[in-house]
């Protein structure tokens, strides 16, 4: 069924805090965001706000996460195909498939461009090729 | 990939974009606006907010003269985050054809 209400802030939050569980019980991901967070109750609330600016438009995250992904120690670009699965089941998980597309789609393209911000060199194919 | 300012934008500058961009990634000249396409995540949250509809992703063909321009003017003019009241002439030149042959200034704005 078709929601009929708009998105809410206590959505997001719990979106935020299923998502960043399955992230931290992840072998992939768990170890490279533990390794760089250190608290993750201000996390999550930095996630919190900034998926409420992406999906409500409230303005209320300001940052700059292309500065932040290029202090992450560990980050590789396969963790970002990982990180969208687990964002897809969890959104699947919580919301209809028409809000899961809207979340799917607006995750695709940051995190294309956070990979390009990270790992595209002018000289070599992007994307890159795998190493098998 | 980034969003891009063009043409519609010049001597309109609304400034609406500013307040929902979540990364302040837009930078302001004397009349217009420009993204800086480094620090842009192609979030797209400021396309639906410009009321000038001058804000397109880079994937639209013909752009590389708008991309150039923003890249240029991103790395000179001061951010921008704050919405200030647009010029009082905004509204007639919204949808003028060939504001930048026309009226564009490389100088730089306010900024917040």
């Amino acid at each position: 069924m078709e929601r009929t209400t708009q998105l809410s802030e206590a959505e997001i939050g719990n979106l935020v805090d299923a998502f960043y569980a399955k992230v931290r019980a992840d072998a992939a991901l768990g170890p490279v965001f533990d390794r760089a967070i250190s608290d993750w109750g201000p996390h999550l609330e930095t996630m919190r706000k900034f998926w409420s600016s992406v999906m409500l438009t409230s303005g209320r995250y300001k940052g700059n996460p292309v500065a932040v992904h290029h202090r992450v120690q560990g980050i590789d670009i396969a963790l970002f195909d990982r990180w969208l699965a687990l964002f897809d089941e969890t959104c699947r998980e919580m919301f209809d498939a028409e809000l899961t597309a809207s979340f799917n789609d607006k995750a695709a393209r940051i995190a294309e461009s956070l990979k390009l911000a990270l790992f595209y060199r002018p000289d070599r194919p992007w994307p890159p090729i795998r190493a098998s | 990939m980034t969003f891009v300012v063009t043409d519609n934008c010049i001597k309109c500058k609304y400034m609406d974009c500013v307040e929902v961009c979540p990364v302040d990634c837009f930078y302001e000249g004397e009349n217009m606006l420009v993204i800086h396409p480094d620090e842009c995540i192609d979030c797209g949250v400021c396309e639906p907010e410009c009321p000038a509809e001058a804000i397109v992703p880079d994937t639209q063909g013909g752009l590389d003269d708008w991309l150039k321009l923003n890249a240029e003017f991103a790395k000179v003019w001061p951010n921008i985050t704050i919405k200030r009241e647009p010029p009082a002439d905004a509204k007639e030149f919204d949808g003028v054809a060939g504001k930048l042959a026309n009226f564009f200034s490389p100088k730089p704005g306010q900024g917040d």
